[in-house]
């Protein structure tokens, strides 16, 4: 739009590549403005920014530690990794490892082990890097058992780097997807796996300098650790 | 134009031409990596005598990540995250060229839905861009405040990219066959908010910056770069519709829903440093025309015509794709062996590279304020240059 | 009204311990003013900055960051004292008192309220103009010594850019000189009885109002000429090589002058003290003495000091030779024809209430 009452731009048709283009073209500005329209630019500017000073209602900076109870996230916000429980405590991987095979640096690592009553692979550990997860979600994209979601933690700070490598199932054990016979076969099954255990992976390879952390084991099944 | 390649120790003994009278000693001076106006890691080595620039040595390459090897051991639906990193301005367009160029060659066609949504979110993303330029632009000159209200502008976009994409910079969210997710039922009514919001923000911006005496001696007549040295060193984008050139990807090769809508290809007269900014400004209000149009006639389907486990073997040969972004022309080319699912090469033609070596050129002769001046207004992504 | 300086002068032979105590009076208060201007002024530049730019601003240390500059003078206190290594010492050491004594000389004889004055020379205002003269030193001082081309640069600017303003800014003062008949400060104030120079010179004293606060804002180094510290160019400009309390002083020197800037204008323009009487309204007058003179010209100098702090906020940065250009080519003559035209006005008696 005009500024000190020059028209800025201009529009015309031209012909380009044998199609007409409608062009907008910007006058130049050979000569400086004039020395009253020059005032009068001045002025304007200095006006607008008085207009914001005396409406501090425009303000639009947020307190953060003190509004942390009325933050919301939109609900595909991508953060922390999680392995979706159902109500009764169980998730629903599978081990079929397509998640490691997708993300594009190698953040996930599964362990799976062979069930001893039905011979069927499960999850061990499902080991995710959060130090060096990109948050691509291409992991939750590829699942084709949606076991995946991507939730809302962004205070994750810690102050050691080992903390950040974690295990995401609460139990090693058959998903609720595979079929068994009954709750206390299935309860046999599962074994509880702690947050921070595991072997460290970097890229498929342990590093045999960072020991890991091992926490107490949990007392009961389900229990996280 | 010939390039004969020189190190950079031949580049600072070579002599220059003197013809003056008054002998006065020119001294080097380094505007190093770390620089506030220096939009990211970039080292200029200067050649100045008393306050006005003699000579211009860019030495980038701080922020190399080395994008382009990566890509050689990734799957193509993995390239698209490294994408956003590279001019991470424009991260939507950036996935963009991958996912066309990719489609392209495996022969992948897209409905009208996904283009549109694309379209509209290539759109929105310009828009992002510029406003956060124009407040870089307004802080390098000297009035912080035009920062401020840029990026308190740019969050309002930014909270529709988050709804609807999860993420605010790094958004992961065109690739090839589709989209990740469909978009929510509120955004169209966001985005329509966001443009009635949008509309008399740009005049301000023209009150404060656009239509001050102070802005506009600053940038008047102030690096000109004519069209043919434009053309020969190879930039595009706004740099090259600053000096009258009207090329613009969206009107000469269409692709997505450009060919739908009706808006202007803005483009300057004389190519100093006031066209360049005033056809930003310009081109922003043509962007929110193109988002009006589109906003409600998006059509009905699936927000991805491939399955989700698609593993995509491109077929042997060479492919180049380019988008018009915020910057320029990025180009993409991949060299596929017909048989892995990662390509054989891939390297992307980055418009920041092409547009940063006419400070070479349009710099000389210019004093210190000047060279900022034009460094603003060429629009410089560090990391797309270093890749 | 007697200034400290009198009553120290008077008792000089008599009883010099007494006149030694005035003097030392005199040296905390000023140090006092400085002290908590220097705070006041910072945490209000970075509020009203914030509120011009749709934030809040310090909200932390404090309620309401009330005590955000007492947190940063603590830092800057504690911080370690960097020479540069190639560097002339001396001058790098000498630097940042010049530039912070030349701003508190000025405030010695700035008249703050009818009985507030610490020193009123005959030629108050000549004096200012002298002193302001001394500031360049700290800057050029300091930025020749820091060893850095960059530094060099805003030094060299400023220099230039500090001795052409003066130019400027004398032709507006020579103006008011000139009605008043006076040059000293507390005369200049009194000779306001009848009414603020700003107004009763009509034409002339708008004019030259404006070209004394523009000059002012060039004397002071704020943006838009404040290219000597350039932030997006230099970095630092001259005091990028110093740290702590060094490059407290260069901080606090910036804040005062302006304080200092806006007080000699308001002593000259606006009135000083003086509540804003009409000459000629005696019912009129006596209403506006009911707020105190000493509030009067807090509220005039916090008055200009928005106006500086507003310029800052929405101007960009003038190029170094637009500057140069501004004040030879436009500023100057217009101050010349100003000074002719308020001459011939002086002798005619053709403005309000002619002495």
């Amino acid at each position: 739009m005009a500024s000190n009452n020059i028209k800025a731009v201009k529009k015309e048709e031209r012909i380009i590549g044998g199609r007409k283009v409608s062009v907008a073209v910007v006058m130049p500005r050979d000569t400086p403005a004039p020395i009253p329209s020059a005032l009068a630019g001045l002025v304007k500017g200095m006006l607008l920014t008085l207009g914001y000073f005396v409406r501090p209602w425009k303000i639009v900076t947020r307190q953060y530690p003190e509004n942390r109870k009325t933050l919301k996230f939109p609900q595909r916000y991508r953060s922390m990794l999680h392995l979706i429980f159902e109500e009764d405590g169980y998730h629903r991987c599978m081990a079929c490892r397509i998640c490691e095979k997708a993300c594009p640096n190698r953040s996930i690592k599964i362990l799976s082990q062979k069930n001893q009553i039905s011979g069927k692979i499960e999850l061990d550990r499902y080991i995710w890097r959060m130090d060096t997860c990109v948050f691509c979600n291409a992991c939750v994209q590829s699942c084709p058992f949606d076991a995946l979601e991507m939730g809302h933690e962004f205070e994750n700070a810690v102050y050691d780097r080992r903390l950040l490598i974690f295990t995401l199932n609460r139990y090693a054990g058959p998903s609720v997807l595979r079929k068994v016979e009954s709750m206390e076969a299935r309860s046999k099954m599962m074994e509880p796996r702690d947050r921070y255990g595991g072997p460290v992976p970097l890229n498929g390879t342990s590093m045999p300098i960072v020991q890991p952390l091992m926490v107490k084991p949990a007392q009961k099944p389900g229990d996280i650790g | 134009m010939t390039a004969a390649i020189k190190t950079l120790d031949e580049l600072l003994t070579s002599p220059t031409e003197t013809n003056r009278s008054l002998s006065t000693e020119e001294y080097f001076l380094n505007m190093g990596p770390q620089h506030p106006i220096a939009h990211g890691s970039l080292k200029l080595v200067l050649l100045m005598d008393g306050e006005t620039v003699r000579k211009v040595i860019p030495v980038p390459g701080f922020v190399h990540r080395g994008i382009e090897k990566m890509c050689e051991h990734l799957g193509y639906r993995q390239i698209i995250h490294l994408t956003d990193r590279m001019d991470y301005l424009s991260a939507l367009m950036n996935n963009w060229a991958v996912s066309k160029t990719v489609e392209k060659a495996a022969g992948i066609e897209t409905n009208g839905r996904i283009e549109t949504i694309r379209t509209i979110m290539a759109e929105l993303q310009r828009l992002q861009s510029h406003v956060l330029w124009w407040g870089v632009l307004g802080m390098d000159l000297g009035a912080f405040t035009a920062f401020m209200y840029a990026f308190r502008d740019r969050e309002i976009i930014g909270e529709i990219f988050e709804e609807t994409i999860g993420a605010r910079l790094t958004m992961n969210y065109i690739q090839p066959g589709g989209l990740m997710y469909d978009i929510l039922p509120d955004f169209v009514s966001k985005v329509k908010k966001l443009i009635a919001y949008l509309k008399p923000i740009i005049e301000e911006y023209d009150t404060l910056l656009s239509g001050n005496v102070i802005t506009q001696e600053r940038l008047r007549n102030i690096g000109i770069l004519k069209a043919e040295k434009a053309i020969g060193l190879g930039c595009t984008g706004p740099v090259l519709r600053g000096s009258g050139i009207p090329y613009d990807l969206r009107k000469l090769e269409p692709y997505g829903a450009y060919d739908k809508v009706d808006f202007d290809v803005v483009i300057g007269t004389k190519g100093d440093c006031w066209d360049r900014y005033y056809v930003r400004i310009e081109e922003m209000r043509q962007s929110l025309k193109i988002i009006e149009q589109l906003i409600d006639n998006i059509p009905e389907g699936p927000h991805s015509v491939a399955k989700i486990n698609y593993k995509i073997v491109l077929p042997e040969g060479t492919y180049y794709g380019q988008i018009e972004t915020a910057r320029g022309v990025l180009g993409v080319f991949i060299v596929s062996d017909g048989k892995n699912e990662t390509p054989y090469r891939m390297h992307f033609r980055s418009p920041s590279f092409n547009n940063l070596w006419t400070v070479t050129q349009i710099v000389p002769g210019w004093r210190i304020a000047d060279l900022i001046a034009i460094q603003s207004s060429l629009d410089l992504v560090i990391p797309d240059i270093d890749r | 009204m007697v200034t400290v300086a009198q009553r120290a002068a008077g008792v000089l032979e008599s009883n010099i311990w007494l006149s030694l105590w005035f003097m030392l009076i005199a040296l905390v208060a000023i140090g006092a003013l400085v002290a908590f201007l220097g705070m006041g002024l910072i945490y209000a530049e970075r509020k009203i900055a914030a509120r011009f730019q749709c934030r809040l601003g310090p909200m932390r240390v404090g309620p309401h960051g009330i005590l955000q500059t007492v947190a940063d003078t603590i830092k800057l206190l504690l911080k370690e004292d960097i020479i540069p290594a190639q560097s002339d010492k001396i001058m790098h050491l000498v630097a940042p008192f010049l530039a912070l004594s030349a701003t508190v000389l000025i405030l010695a004889v700035v008249p703050y309220s009818p009985i507030l004055q610490v020193a009123n020379p005959n030629i108050g205002i000549l004096y200012v103009t002298a002193i302001s003269g001394l500031s360049v030193m700290g800057i050029l001082l300091g930025g020749w010594s820091s060893n850095n081309k960059w530094s060099l640069i805003g030094g060299m600017r400023s220099a230039a850019q500090v001795i052409s303003y003066e130019i400027s800014a004398t032709l507006a003062v020579l103006v008011v000189v000139m009605f008043s008949g006076t040059l000293s400060l507390a005369g200049i104030v009194q000779s306001q009885q009848a009414g603020w120079w700003l107004w009763r010179m009509h034409g002339v004293g708008i004019i030259s109002f404006l070209i004394f606060i523009i000059a002012s804002t060039a004397e002071i180094n704020r943006t838009p000429f404040d290219i000597a510290e350039g932030e997006s160019e230099l970095t630092g400009g001259f005091h990028t090589e110093y740290s702590g309390l060094r490059f407290a002083f260069f901080f606090l020197a910036e804040f005062i002058n302006m304080f200092v800037a806006s007080a000699i204008a308001v002593t000259i323009f606006l009135g000083g003290w003086m509540p804003f009487y009409i000459g000629g309204f005696e019912h009129f007058n006596r209403v506006m003495t009911i707020i105190p003179p000493s509030m009067w010209f807090a509220g005039k100098t916090a008055f200009l000091i928005f106006i500086f702090m507003w310029f800052r906020w929405t101007f960009p940065r003038l190029r170094v030779d637009q500057l140069m250009r501004l004040e030879w080519k436009i500023l100057m003559p217009i101050g010349f024809i100003n000074l002719i035209a308020a001459a011939v006005i002086v002798i005619q008696k053709f403005y309000f209430f002619p002495e």
